[in-house]
């Protein structure tokens, strides 16, 4: 059993967390919620003994560390670079005494990994096959507990309802299980006991607070997350200037086997949204990249504003490169760890505008207003942000740059509820304002907010034929909707 | 990618470097000031003697044309003839390979296990005592050339101590006395090593603070594990590279150790030729120079990609 009594985490006279108490028996599921930055990971840490370094902790954690599974928020960087996950997976059997290939294999299967996964190095996996190769280290030798950071997020819907079914099975099994999580479908669905959080702070805690939440935050919350969504946004009338154009784009990953892509065309208008989505694996983040000049597709032609630009962003001109931004699934990446937020959101624009700093610096304080970025947040460095924090940072900066093609590649999985709805509503804004936006989500809520044009990635060899095509697109591997998925 | 195929590409790479290596040694040596038939004249050069001699050479056809038939002869493995000795430079070479090889490859045996353990010492507590010792130790002789730390180490143990032979002279197997070795591969060895535990260092201190470095910890593996099975090879790639270089930099090194110690090797080739204007040696060391530089780069990018390949990107 673990048991967290009073536990208080402050970090230079700031409570990260606290005071905050919980048990988990076996078999019970105890979820975290709570905004980003509310101190979710703190208190997961704190279950495995690992606390901030320079935090004065005061409380009581009952646990047993070697007996608990870990599963972190970022699975890509807690793989190691250099080996295949396979070889990894077997190295954690033998120190923890379960030699052999069956716990291996008994832990790929529970986490829904492929096995031919294994040959590979975690480089070469997807965002959502990472987190289920981290999965399956966390099951190996069959912990007590299970520490569960976001394990919904980067996932498409068929592995997350997996995902939730495998939780529930292992919860049956005797397994406790901490879940950190800001999807609250899935919380509702797992949680024997809820906590809320909100700036460390204990908001409300309870059994049943679905049904009867006391706090306005804790309604709020559940209003924003699993209430009704707004109304689909209205497709915008097709206006005669695309603003980016691709023919019969193919993109893949070697010379070898079949490519991710084949052969797909694509027509963004001024003020119109294009959701991409698919199982993992099925090429959206390669489209996505290829879009910004990324990775480098066998075949296709560009075109931006009409004209015909190069695939490579390095023989693109600074002005195209700032037309098209790329806001990216793993944010922390995306910043350099040594210089404050701050300098870094302004540098695209500064370098590919040309605009001056301090015109600049009167623009940054608006945007990032405008999703909840204060001045303060700005002058920290990644370390000292949460991830939906640095999501919201790496969405200002890429906006600053007044781009004509926003990518976003599940930019909303690392936010909470009511954050989450705060960066829509703004991109919503922007497509009114004649931005044209790329969204790849697994998340239906936001599927259905920008489902002018949804595109359905099928895995390589699926390939799915148009339902409904514009006049001015060729049939292909697309699947368009005119209207909103469920809402015929 | 794949090991074949990035060393596929790396070979075809180094194929076009060799090229621009002997294109490059050819028009060099063609914009020194006198020629061949020079040297061969002698202390008294007589303007007639010359001409002929540079007709009997060729040195009178077209640039272009001695370009191509150098390249015949090279690949046919011929580098000429020497102008001092009269004998084939390959054998020349030959002769001054065997010792070089032996310091060279000695030095280059011990580098990367020092340099790695020196390393891994150091990065285990960063800041530490023993972190300090080492990478002030080796800052400092990092910056001592090796002219210098060959005469310092001389004096101390050939001289004072009467420990070590302060050179080779009239030693004809090296590997017979190896005693006569310890000081020369020493002073070829202190500076790379210094340079590569450094990079060692550096990466596994980087390494040992990241995400899977921790998370392997939390899943209850011992630090040594960590170490020597995940972070080290992680963040190897650098050192893996500085060692290629240090192979570079032992030809160039061995040049003065062979000169003071006395060893008859390819440095003591290559400095007699240029004292003589032995063009033709001097030509066949470079692009054996530039040949060995070359392989050796190629071999540090596969060893790189084998320890971690998405580090290494072409």
């Amino acid at each position: 059993m673990i048991g967290v009594e009073d536990l208080t985490v402050r970090l230079d006279d700031r409570t990260v967390v606290g005071p905050i108490s919980f048990a988990a028996r076996p078999g019970e599921v105890i979820a975290l919620v709570g905004e980003s930055g509310s101190g979710k990971t703190t208190t997961g840490l704190a279950v495995m003994g690992e606390f901030p370094s320079g935090a004065s902790v005061a409380g009581v954690v009952r646990s047993d560390p070697r007996r608990i599974g870990y599963v972190p928020q970022h699975p890509g960087t807690v793989l190691t670079p250099s080996r295949r996950v396979g070889s990894l997976l077997r190295e954690v059997a033998r120190v923890r005494g379960r030699a052999g290939t069956e716990s291996v294999a008994r832990a790929v299967a529970r986490a829904h990994l492929d096995p031919a996964l294994l040959r590979r190095f975690p480089h070469q996996l997807s965002g959502g096959q990472q987190q289920r190769a981290v999965f399956a280290l966390a099951l190996i030798g069959d912990p007590d507990c299970l520490v569960v950071d976001e394990p919904t997020t980067g996932q498409d819907p068929g592995h997350r309802d997996a995902l939730a079914a495998e939780l529930e099975s292992l919860r049956e099994g005797g397994t406790a299980i901490i879940l950190l999580s800001h999807d609250l479908a899935l919380v509702r669905r797992l949680a024997d006991d809820t906590l809320v959080l909100r700036l460390g702070a204990v908001v409300e805690q309870g059994r049943d607070l679905w049904a009867h939440p006391r706090e306005p935050y804790t309604r709020q919350l559940i209003e924003a997350g699993l209430g009704e969504p707004p109304a689909g946004r209205t497709a915008a009338a097709p206006t005669s200037s695309p603003v980016l154009r691709v023919d019969r784009l193919t993109a893949g990953y070697g010379r070898r086997g079949d490519p991710v892509l084949d052969e797909v065309d694509l027509l963004l208008e001024r003020g119109s949204a294009l959701t991409v989505r698919g199982p993992s694996g099925a090429g959206k983040s390669t489209l996505a990249r290829c879009l910004a000049g990324l990775h480098q597709p066998h075949g296709g032609e560009l075109r931006l504003a009409g004209r015909v630009t190069p695939w490579a962003v390095r023989a693109r001109t600074s002005a195209d490169r700032a037309l098209v931004q790329y806001v990216f699934q793993d944010a922390r990446a995306a910043f350099d760890p040594f210089r404050p937020i701050g300098a870094q959101v302004i540098r695209p624009v500064v370098n590919l505008r040309g605009d001056g700093r301090a015109a600049v610096a009167a623009k940054l304080a608006d945007v990032a207003g405008q999703v909840g970025l204060e001045p303060d947040h700005l002058a920290r460095r990644v370390s000292q942000l949460s991830g939906g924090e640095l999501q919201r940072a790496a969405l200002v900066r890429a906006l600053l740059t007044r781009p004509d093609v926003l990518i976003c590649d599940e930019i909303t999985t690392g936010l909470d509820a009511v954050t989450r709805e705060v960066v829509l509503d703004l991109l919503e804004r922007m497509v009114d304002g004649g931005m044209a936006l790329v969204i790849i989500t697994h998340e239906n809520r936001v599927v259905r907010r920008f489902a002018d044009r949804v595109l359905s990635l099928e895995l390589p060899g699926l390939v799915y034929a148009a339902a409904q095509t514009p006049s001015s697109l060729p049939l292909g591997s697309v699947k368009w909707n005119r209207r909103p998925p469920g809402n015929s | 990618m794949s090991l074949t195929r990035l060393l596929a590409r790396r070979m075809a790479l180094g194929a076009v470097q060799v090229f621009g290596v002997v294109t490059i040694v050819f028009l060099l040596t063609e914009a020194l000031p006198g020629d061949a038939a020079v040297v061969i004249a002698g202390d008294a050069p007589d303007p007639e003697r010359i001409a002929q001699l540079r007709a009997a050479l060729g040195l009178d056809d077209p640039l272009g044309q001695r370009y191509i038939r150098w390249w015949g002869e090279l690949l046919r493995g011929d580098l000429g003839t020497s102008l001092v000795s009269g004998r084939p430079v390959a054998d020349t070479l030959r002769a001054g390979l065997a010792p070089t090889a032996l310091l060279a490859g000695v030095t280059f045996l011990l580098l990367p296990p020092l340099a790695t353990m020196l390393g891994v010492a150091a990065a285990r507590r960063p800041g530490s005592v023993v972190d300090r010792l080492i990478s002030s130790v080796s800052l400092g002789f990092y910056s001592v050339p090796e002219f210098a730390s060959a005469i310092l180490l001389i004096s101390l143990f050939a001289l004072q101590l009467s420990l070590l032979p302060a050179n080779a002279l009239g030693v004809s197997d090296l590997l017979a006395q190896p005693s006569v070795l310890v000081l020369p591969v020493a002073v070829l060895l202190i500076r790379p090593l210094c340079s590569v535990s450094r990079l060692v260092r550096a990466g596994l201190v980087d390494a040992r603070q990241s995400d899977y470095a921790r998370h392997l910890g939390r899943i209850g593996l011992s630090e040594r594990r960590i170490t020597w099975a995940h972070a080290l090879p992680t963040s190897g790639a650098p050192a893996v590279q500085q060692v290629a270089r240090a192979v570079d930099w032992l030809l160039g090194g061995v040049i003065v150790v062979e000169a003071v110690f006395v060893i008859p090797g390819l440095g003591t080739t290559l400095v007699d030729a240029v004292g003589t204007r032995d063009v033709p040696v001097v030509q066949g060391l470079a692009v054996f120079f530039g040949l060995v530089t070359v392989v050796v780069n190629v071999v540090a990018d596969a060893v790189s990609y084998r320890m971690n390949p998405a580090a290494v990107t072409l």
